[in-house]
């Protein structure tokens, strides 16, 4: 059965009659994104897979929980993914990192003739940069990973994060004074390490 | 621009976030303060880190078992919905199968009743009910001599006008269920009555044809 250019709504009334194309299709759309979103708040690959697969499995066993009156289907998703985050983040606040997924090939950066040396030192930033943005308090991080990794509108964080957009403006200008201080932080630690050598 | 909006807006610039008019007032404002400046200056490198941090995970999708996970659930939960579903219309053609059946034999014992009025639940083993004919020779009609009625206990004195004749085979000891005397040596003997029945369908007296009685063979 063709399904594409179906809405999410069409898709999902079919999967939850055991259409199997459109569930595939409707996961394909919004997987990247919800599993993104988890791996950016929790650090943890592994967590964001339960996530991601907790989240369609909602969707699967209970498809009436969806109210089209009440948004989209993706809304209708990032926020069961975003309740589900949260519930993880208060189980185990401080998660494990994400080298496991830094080094996996599909989270990789495009392969150049670079030298090692070059893709060594920008996976530790990169590390130092998640480790910087996952010691944030959550709601601040949650601002900097919608506007900031994401690249969302101000109008658009609010609406996923539920609050009004003065309430993101602050939290995103407070998460970012305390993650230039993190960064500053963690920039000096290897010169002030190799000062001391 | 101060530097408290500088704070506010200032580190928006670039994104397309603020207006250009906002972003030509930041610049201008950090050209003008060096701590914007230096705070400027300090977010576009963590800006710049950030951006490892997004393109280390921008391909980040969820592994392929999940889709097949999930796909193995979803041929789950489907299963037993087919089951109810097939379920369900078995019930449902039983059921109106059933309906039909009960409906057609309803019909037709209504029909055969209507036909073949009760001529009252008293009178046992009354094997062939014959409606009258119409021809006035036939089953000795009681308004031709309705004295010979023997009415039965309680029944009250009804002219065979009044209601209808019936001529009946039975066995001589169906009498006694009607409340008449019945004589034990030819109790299992057939006989033919005529009964007459009330208009509301109670059997009101009885006339024996003696011929008939004797002619017929028991049975």
């Amino acid at each position: 059965m063709n399904v594409l250019g179906e809405r999410d709504d069409v898709l999902l009334r079919r999967a939850a009659k055991g259409d199997e194309a459109a569930f595939t299709d409707l996961y394909r759309r919004h997987q990247a994104s919800l599993y993104r979103y988890a791996l950016r708040m929790t650090g943890n690959p592994w967590a964001a897979e339960e996530i991601v697969q907790d989240v369609f499995m909602t969707l699967i066993r209970q498809p009436k929980k969806y109210d089209a009156e009440k948004g989209e289907v993706g809304a209708f998703l990032f926020g069961i993914t975003r309740n589900r985050v949260l519930k993880h983040l208060e189980r185990s606040p401080r998660e494990l990192s994400l080298d496991q997924e830094l080094e996996s090939g599909s989270a990789r950066p495009p392969v150049d003739l670079l030298t090692p040396a070059f893709w060594a030192e920008r996976r530790e930033r990169a590390e130092h940069v998640r480790d910087a943005v996952l010691a944030l308090p959550l709601e601040f991080r949650e601002a900097i990973v919608l506007c900031e990794l994401e690249e969302l509108s101000y109008e658009e964080a609010a609406k996923k994060s539920g609050c009004p957009v003065g309430t993101i403006r602050s939290r995103l200008h407070r998460g970012r004074a305390l993650l230039m201080a993190r960064l500053e932080l963690l920039r000096d630690v290897p010169r002030r390490a190799s000062a001391g050598d | 621009m101060k530097c408290e909006e500088f704070q506010s807006i200032g580190l928006d610039a670039g994104t397309g976030r603020i207006s250009a008019a906002d972003e030509s007032a930041a610049a201008e404002h950090a050209a003008a303060c060096s701590r914007c400046a230096a705070l400027a200056e300090s977010w576009e490198a963590a800006r710049a880190e950030l951006s490892l941090f997004a393109d280390a995970t921008r391909q980040a999708q969820a592994p392929p078992r999940v889709q097949m996970r999930l796909l193995q659930e979803l041929r789950s939960q489907k299963r037993p919905h087919q089951l109810y579903r097939r379920t369900g219309i078995i019930a449902a053609w039983g059921l109106a199968a059933a309906a039909s059946v009960v409906a057609v034999v309803s019909w037709q014992n209504w029909r055969n009743h209507s036909a073949h009025p009760a001529i009252g639940t008293s009178i046992p083993a009354v094997t062939n009910v014959v409606p009258m004919p119409s021809s006035s020779d036939a089953v000795l009609v009681a308004d031709e001599d309705t004295g010979a009625f023997t009415p039965l206990p309680g029944a009250l004195p009804l002219s065979s006008d009044d209601g209808a004749v019936y001529e009946v085979r039975m066995q001589r000891a169906s009498l006694g269920a009607l409340g008449l005397p019945v004589n034990e040596d030819g109790a299992s003997d057939w006989i033919s009555v005529d009964v007459l029945v009330a208009d509301d369908g109670t059997p009101q007296g009885v006339r024996l044809h003696e011929d008939a009685a004797l002619s017929l063979p028991a049975q």
